[in-house]
């Protein structure tokens, strides 16, 4: 009983391991193959900075090298990839391109808070009420609301969220200028009430916008869809016939087996977010990761790159880890295999 | 039982018939379909940049006119229907690629097992363990020298091939217990028989949902893209439309007929997508119709 488990458990760890190391393997050589040069670009402005004072070639040589050792760009392929792995194994990527002298690790500590803050938080909103919507729709099918709902949830879904944002941005800040989309300067004092308004001022539209579109859109409609598949089977059935009391039906028949898929999705999704969102943080003027890393992949900042999509790796492979090993817990039909 | 001697269209027919979603959904796209096939018709000079009088609202002197001019004196209903036939064309070539590497790799890992299966899968996690987006972003701009419209089409289906084959394994792995498919290898059919004959025809509905799904989330990763000004900027797609509509600010200068075509097209492009792949997912799982 306990042997298939471990080695379950060392065999999906290994897969794990490979699984991160290979995409971070695949994200480096890509970053490899882009034609942008930041080092050289660098250097030229420099050079028309300083003007004839650097007109030297051996000096400018040694400002290349300088730099190319600096964010680990120096030698053959081969040797920059064992240090950026090296890097990557201790987290620490060193000194950012584009926003030199400071790390790496600062700039994504900085922006981080930001965008889990916001994913986290309107993922799981977004989550919870799709998911009740969807179950009551599922048991008054055919009822006006159900329609309404489902009629609702067609338009938005198939609406790409930045196109809802725009038009979110249009009434809100133009139109209607509740909220603005200037940067802001957050106020020193985190506990003031300041602090509080500045940022619900940044969060609620770009929040508003993940919400109504994953909360009314696809959590909605797979959940619906899987109520409709549970009401029509049998146990459900007999369990009505039986004169089980409403509640019991809904917390333990329905909601219940609606959980086990939407949890999956539900894990995935929440294993994604440091990868920021990249097109909801540009249309709001978000300060978070994903604009950081556009921004890095655009200038071929190399160490800061490699250092958000590798946290973001690290995410989804922690996430759908953990999942493998939680499920046959929860769901008593999965065994370790 | 009748003898059909197109199969296919006989049970197109039959969905046509039953389901309402799709029937609505099917016409909506042959709509969207004729509209963009005005684009055959359109003029040498709609690609040409100020060749036209700068944002004219619609008129009906003549064809170029008929939804307006853009800010930089283009024919917005020429672009529009070259527009979504470009935006389709990605849309199929990625449906295409990315469905079929997809089920094959599935296919091929839910049936065989073992060392192969393990193998498969941990490729597939790696490639959805890289953020999707900042991936297609950087193969775009290391191929941009030699970028056309099937090259965009090929680069979103590597970020949408993983979940495809994904699912359809998990498909294969349920089905694969059942009955009738130990009974058939125990019968000594080759696998490869077991899986076109056995397997795929229980697939089938999920392929064809997945093609189309795979069409809106390409349609909406092309738009994505071309909102980073990633996309070829100098062809109409509904993307690149809408990246000029934010380029011009269109919307803050109140050119509605410039703004509402696109997001409108795009709109309904996705909403008949959708109701065909969710009338054709009703049809092929009773269950979803609702009702006992």
């Amino acid at each position: 009983m306990r042997r298939p488990f471990l080695r379950y458990v060392t065999l999906r760890t290994l897969i794990f391991l490979a699984t991160i190391f290979t995409a971070f393997t695949l994200t480096f050589l890509i970053l490899k193959a882009m034609p942008t040069d930041i080092v050289k670009n660098m250097v030229a402005r420099s050079m028309a900075v300083a003007g004839a004072a650097l007109g030297n070639p051996e000096q400018i040589q040694k400002m290349y090298d300088m730099y190319y050792e600096m964010f680990g760009l120096k030698g053959s392929l081969m040797e920059q990839y064992i240090g950026f792995v090296r890097r990557f194994l201790t987290m620490d990527f060193g000194i950012s391109i584009l926003a030199r002298p400071a790390t790496v690790r600062e700039i994504i500590s900085y922006k981080l808070p930001w965008t889990v803050a916001l994913l986290t938080f309107s993922t799981i909103i977004a989550w919870v009420v799709g998911n009740i919507l969807g179950a009551v729709a599922s048991l008054i099918e055919g009822k006006k609301l159900s329609k309404f709902l489902q009629a609702l949830a067609i338009t938005l879904y198939p609406i790409p969220y930045y196109v809802f944002a725009l038009i979110l941005t249009y009434v809100f800040a133009y139109l209607i200028p509740l909220f603005s989309l200037a940067p802001v300067r957050m106020p020193e004092n985190i506990f003031s009430l300041e602090f509080l308004l500045t940022i619900l001022r940044v969060m609620t539209l770009p929040a508003l916008s993940i919400i109504i579109i994953g909360a009314l859109g696809w959590w909605f409609l797979s959940s619906r869809a899987l109520g409709l598949n549970i009401l029509s089977e049998d146990f459900y059935w007999y369990g009505e016939i039986r004169g089980l009391p409403g509640a019991i039906l809904l917390k333990k028949y329905l909601l219940k087996n609606i959980m086990m898929p939407q949890i999956t999705a539900l894990s995935l999704n929440l294993g994604t977010i440091f990868g920021g969102a990249l097109l909801t943080e540009m249309l709001f003027n978000f300060p978070g990761l994903g604009l950081l890393l556009y921004q890095a992949v655009n200038a071929g900042d190399y160490p800061l790159v490699l250092g958000i999509v590798s946290l973001s790796i690290i995410g989804v492979a922690v996430a759908s880890y953990i999942l493998d090993l939680v499920y046959p817990l929860i769901d008593p039909r999965v065994r370790y295999r | 039982m009748k003898v059909r001697t197109f199969p296919v269209l006989g049970s197109f027919i039959t969905v046509f018939k039953a389901n309402f979603k799709f029937r609505v959904g099917f016409v909506l796209f042959l709509a969207i379909m004729f509209f963009g096939s005005f684009s055959l018709f359109s003029p040498e000079y709609h690609q040409y940049l100020y060749y036209l009088p700068t944002n004219h609202p619609p008129s009906l002197e003549s064809i170029d006119m008929i939804l307006g001019t853009t800010s930089n004196g283009r024919s917005v209903f020429w672009s529009l229907t070259n527009a979504i036939i470009n935006s389709m064309l990605i849309a199929t070539v990625t449906s295409m690629v990315a469905c079929h590497i997809g089920l094959i790799l599935g296919l091929v890992a839910g049936v065989k097992g073992g060392i192969t299966d393990r193998f498969i899968m941990f490729f597939t996690d790696a490639f959805i363990a890289i953020p999707g987006l900042p991936l297609t972003i950087m193969l775009v701009m290391i191929l941009k020298p030699i970028i056309n419209l099937v090259l965009i089409g090929l680069i979103i289906s590597i970020i949408s091939w993983p979940w495809s084959s994904r699912m359809i394994r998990s498909i294969t792995l349920s089905l694969r217990e059942k009955d009738f498919i130990v009974l058939a290898q125990l019968s000594g059919m080759s696998t490869l028989k077991v899986i076109m004959f056995e397997i795929f025809p229980h697939l089938l509905g999920f392929h064809l949902t997945n093609i189309i799904n795979t069409m809106i989330l390409t349609i909406g990763a092309e738009v994505g893209l071309a909102f980073l000004g990633l996309s070829i900027l100098e062809m109409d797609t509904l993307g690149t439309m809408i990246y000029w509509i934010q380029r011009y600010g269109a919307m803050l200068h109140n050119l509605w007929w410039w703004v509402v075509p696109p997001v409108f097209i795009l709109i309904l492009l996705f909403l008949s997508l959708y109701l065909i792949s969710a009338g054709l997912q009703e049809y092929l799982n009773p269950r979803l119709r609702g009702g006992r």
